[in-house]
C-alpha cells in the first residue's frame, strides 16, 4: 500500500500538468460564436441550423469551407464560390470547384487543414454525412459551423435559404429557390393527370439491391416526379430483397446507378428480373444520380430528368444539367 | 531460471553492441526515452499542414514555458500545434505504453507468446460496445467523450469479467482453458459485432474506422480523462515485476516461492484490462503494438520483467507515436494499419536474427 501511495504523487503531478495544458489551450482559437460585442458590429446574424444548434456570425463570412458537394455547388450558385477555401473529394461541380484544396474525404475531415484555412464559416452535412465526431471536434476548436440536412425537397429549399442568409446572399438564394420551385411546378403540372406507375429507383445493385427507404429524400423525389415509389421495408433499411421487388412488380425502373456502369441492357439478363413488368416492357431508364439526388441548386433539373425517365412523353422541358448515360444508338 | 541458456544462445546471434546493451537495461531505457523525445517532437512538428519547425518550437516554448517570443505565426498554427498535435502525440504515447505493458503482462500471465492485450476478449467487447453506441439514437458528449467511448470502455471490461468468471481464472484453472474461454467469448462478441454492423446503415463507416484505430480526434479533455486511467493501471503493472517473474516458472513453483497466485493474477489481469480498455476507448483497436513490442524488447533485453516492463512501456510509446506520425504523413490513414505495416517486417527481421535464442 505504501509503495502504491508513493507512486501516486507523480501521477498527480502529471494530472496537474495536463490540466494546466488543457486550461489555456481552450482559449487559443478565437471563438466567434462567443464574440462579446455583437451590438458593435453592423452585421450580426443568429442562425439555427438543421440540427437545432445556434450559430452567431459577427460578420459576413469571408472564408468558407464546404464539407458537402451540394453546399459547394450552392455557394458557387450564390456567387460565393470565391470565398471557398476547402471542399470534399466528392465535390465535382462546378468545374472550378476541383481547384479547391480537399479538406475532407470518405475517411473524415482533415481537421488540421480546416484549421489552417482559418474559415469564418464551415458548412457540414447532417445525418452523419460529416461524422458527428468531426462536427463536435470542429465546434470544440471554436470554428463557426452550420450543419445542413434536408429530409425532403422542401427541406432543400429551406437549406438554400439558410445558407444564403449565412453568407449574406439572401437575394441570390431566392433566385435559386425560385428557379427550382418553378421547375417543381412545371413537373407537377405535367404529371398531374397521368397514371402514377410503380417506380423502383435503383441506387445500387451489388452486393445487394439498394433502393430508397420509405419517406426518404429519393422516395419524395419519385413521388413529385409522378411515380409511385417502391421502397425498402423500413426507413432504416437501404437494401431491398429481390423477392420483395418481384412481389411489388415495378412498372418503371430508374437506374440511379447508371453513372457507375449499370445500363438497361444489363438489367434484362439479371437472374429473376425478367418477370417484372418494367423489364418485360423495356421501361428501364438511366438517370444521372448526381443531379437527381444531390440536394443542391440543380435539383429542379434533377427532378425534370427523373420525371422524364418515368413519363418520357410529359410536357417537361429537357433538363439543362446532368450527363446522359447509356445513350441508345 | 532458463535465462542463462538464452543468454548464451543470444550471445552468438547478436551483434556486439546489442549484446552490450543487453546487460544495461538503463542504457536501453535512456535510448528509448531519447527515441520517444525525438518522435514526439517530430509528431508535433510534422503534419498535414506545414508549419516551420522553428515556429513549432517557438509556439511550444511560448505557451508551455512562457518564453518571450514574438508571435510571427498565424493563430491557426497555434491551434494546430497545441490543440491538435500535442494531445494527439500524448495520447499515442499513452496508448502505446498501455498496450505494451498489457501485452507483457498477459504473455507472462498466460505463458503464451501469442497473447496480446486483446486475447481475453477486450477487443471484441470494446468493438461491440462502440458499434451498439452508434445504433442508439441518444448521443451525448462529456469531456470529449461520447457514448461510443463509454460503451467501448464498458464492453472491454465486461468481456474480460465474463472470461474471468467463466474460466475460473481466479482459481488455478489450466491456462489452456482460459485462452479457449477468451477465444469463445471473443467469437460470440464478434458475431454480435457483425450483426450490429449489418444493421448499422449509414453508421457503418464510423464502426469501420473505429475498428482500424485512429488518433485523429484526440483532444485535451480526452487526454485529461484517459491518461490518468492508463497511468494508474501502468503503475500497478510496473510494481508487479517480481510476481510476473515468479509466474513464468509456473503457478505451482510461484506458489512455493510464497506468491499469492490468485491475488496476483487478479491484480495483474484487472490492471492490464483497465489500461487496455482505456486505450481502445480512446483510440479504437490498434493491433500489433501489444503483441510485438514486448517480444522485441524481450529479444534485446531478456525476459526479466523488472527491465522488460518499463522498457516495453517506453519503446511501445515511442513506436506508436512514430506509427501515428507515419499514419498522417501523406494523408490520414488508420494507425492500426501502419503498426502492422511497419511492425511486421521489422519483427520478422529481428526474429530471424535471433532464431533459436528466444525465451518468453
Amino acid at each position: 500500500m505504501r509503495r502504491l501511495s508513493l507512486r501516486i504523487t507523480p501521477l498527480l503531478a502529471v494530472l496537474l500538468v495536463a490540466a494546466c495544458l488543457a486550461g489555456p489551450g481552450q482559449t487559443v482559437a478565437p471563438s466567434p460564436s462567443a464574440a462579446p460585442t455583437p451590438a458593435a458590429t453592423p452585421w450580426t446574424l443568429t442562425l439555427t441550423d438543421d440540427e437545432g444548434t445556434l450559430l452567431i456570425l459577427p460578420a459576413v463570412p469571408r472564408t468558407i469551407v464546404s464539407l458537402t458537394p451540394a453546399t459547394t455547388e450552392l455557394l458557387y450558385a450564390l456567387g460565393a464560390g470565391d470565398l471557398l477555401r476547402g471542399r470534399t473529394d466528392a465535390d465535382d461541380y462546378p468545374p472550378a470547384a476541383s481547384a479547391l484544396p480537399v479538406v475532407a474525404t470518405y475517411e473524415g475531415v482533415q481537421i488540421e487543414e480546416v484549421v489552417a484555412a482559418a474559415p469564418d464559416l464551415v458548412i457540414a452535412g447532417g445525418n452523419n454525412f460529416t461524422s458527428a465526431a468531426d462536427v463536435a471536434r470542429l465546434r470544440e476548436l471554436g470554428i463557426p459551423l452550420l450543419v445542413v440536412y434536408a429530409a425532403d425537397v422542401d427541406g432543400v429549399l429551406a437549406d438554400i435559404r439558410l445558407v444564403g442568409r449565412a453568407v449574406g446572399a439572401e437575394q441570390a438564394a431566392e433566385v435559386v429557390v425560385g428557379a427550382i420551385a418553378a421547375r417543381i411546378d412545371e413537373v407537377t403540372a405535367a404529371v398531374a393527370g397521368l397514371d402514377r406507375p410503380r417506380t423502383f429507383y435503383e441506387i445500387g445493385y451489388l452486393p445487394e439491391i439498394y433502393g430508397p427507404a420509405p419517406d426518404s429524400f429519393v422516395a419524395d423525389m419519385v413521388s413529385l416526379a409522378g411515380g409511385d415509389p417502391i421502397t425498402t421495408s423500413d426507413p432504416a433499411v437501404f437494401s431491398i430483397s429481390l423477392e420483395r421487388l418481384v412481389t411489388l412488380d415495378p412498372e418503371v425502373i430508374v437506374l440511379g446507378d447508371a453513372a457507375y456502369g449499370t445500363c438497361p441492357d444489363g438489367v434484362v439478363g439479371r437472374p429473376g428480373w425478367a418477370g417484372m413488368t418494367a423489364v418485360r416492357d423495356g421501361v428501364v431508364r438511366p438517370v444521372d444520380d448526381i443531379v437527381v439526388t444531390r440536394p443542391g441548386p440543380r435539383l429542379g433539373e434533377g427532378l425534370a430528368a427523373l420525371a422524364l425517365a418515368i413519363h418520357p412523353d410529359a410536357a417537361i422541358a429537357p433538363p439543362t444539367a446532368g450527363t446522359d448515360y447509356c445513350p441508345t444508338l | 531460471m532458463t535465462t542463462d541458456v538464452a543468454t548464451r544462445r543470444l550471445a552468438r546471434a547478436q551483434p556486439a553492441w546489442l549484446e552490450r546493451l543487453r546487460h544495461r537495461p538503463l542504457w536501453l531505457g535512456a535510448l528509448g526515452l531519447a527515441a520517444l523525445a525525438v518522435v514526439a517532437v517530430a509528431g508535433v512538428t510534422l503534419g498535414g499542414v506545414a508549419i516551420a519547425p522553428a515556429d513549432t518550437l517557438a509556439i511550444l516554448g511560448r505557451r508551455l514555458l512562457g518564453w518571450p517570443v514574438a508571435v510571427t505565426w498565424p493563430a491557426s498554427a497555434e491551434t494546430i500545434v497545441l490543440e491538435l498535435r500535442l494531445p494527439r502525440v500524448l495520447m499515442a504515447a499513452g496508448v502505446g505504453a498501455a498496450l505494451s505493458l498489457a501485452g507483457v503482462t498477459l504473455q507472462g500471465l498466460l505463458r503464451n507468446p501469442l497473447a496480446d492485450p486483446y486475447v481475453l476478449g477486450t477487443a471484441s467487447g470494446a468493438a461491440l460496445g462502440a458499434a451498439v453506441a452508434l445504433l442508439v439514437p441518444v448521443q451525448f458528449a462529456l469531456l470529449g467523450f461520447g457514448l461510443m467511448h463509454l460503451l467501448a470502455f464498458a464492453g472491454a471490461l465486461g468481456a474480460v469479467a465474463v472470461v474471468y468468471r467463466v474460466s475460473r481464472l481466479g482459481g488455478l484453472s489450466s491456462l489452456t482453458s482460459v485462452l479457449l474461454t477468451g477465444y469463445a467469448v471473443g467469437s460470440l462478441l464478434a458475431a454480435g459485432l457483425a450483426i450490429t454492423m449489418y444493421l448499422s446503415g449509414q453508421n457503418l463507416r464510423q464502426i469501420f474506422f473505429y475498428l482500424l484505430g485512429s488518433f485523429s480526434l484526440a483532444s485535451w479533455p480526452q487526454v485529461a480523462v484517459g491518461l490518468p486511467i492508463i497511468l494508474l493501471g501502468s503503475v500497478v503493472l510496473l510494481t508487479r515485476a517480481r510476481a510476473l517473474n515468479a509466474l513464468l516458472l509456473g503457478e505451482e513453483t510461484a506458489a512455493h516461492l510464497g506468491l499469492d497466485v490468485r491475488r496476483e493474477r487478479l491484480v495483474m489481469l484487472a490492471a492490464a484490462s483497465l489500461v487496455t480498455a482505456a486505450a481502445v476507448a480512446m483510440a479504437g483497436l490498434i493491433g500489433f503494438v501489444g503483441l510485438v513490442v514486448p517480444h522485441l524488447v524481450r529479444l534485446v533485453a531478456g525476459p526479466n520483467a523488472r527491465s522488460l516492463l518499463p522498457l516495453s512501456a517506453i519503446w511501445g510509446a515511442a513506436f506508436l507515436v512514430l506509427a501515428d506520425l507515419v499514419a498522417r504523413a501523406p494523408t490520414e490513414l488508420p494507425v492500426g494499419v501502419i503498426t502492422g505495416v511497419i511492425g511486421a517486417p521489422f519483427f520478422l527481421y529481428v526474429l530471424r536474427r535471433y532464431r533459436g535464442g528466444y525465451e518468453l
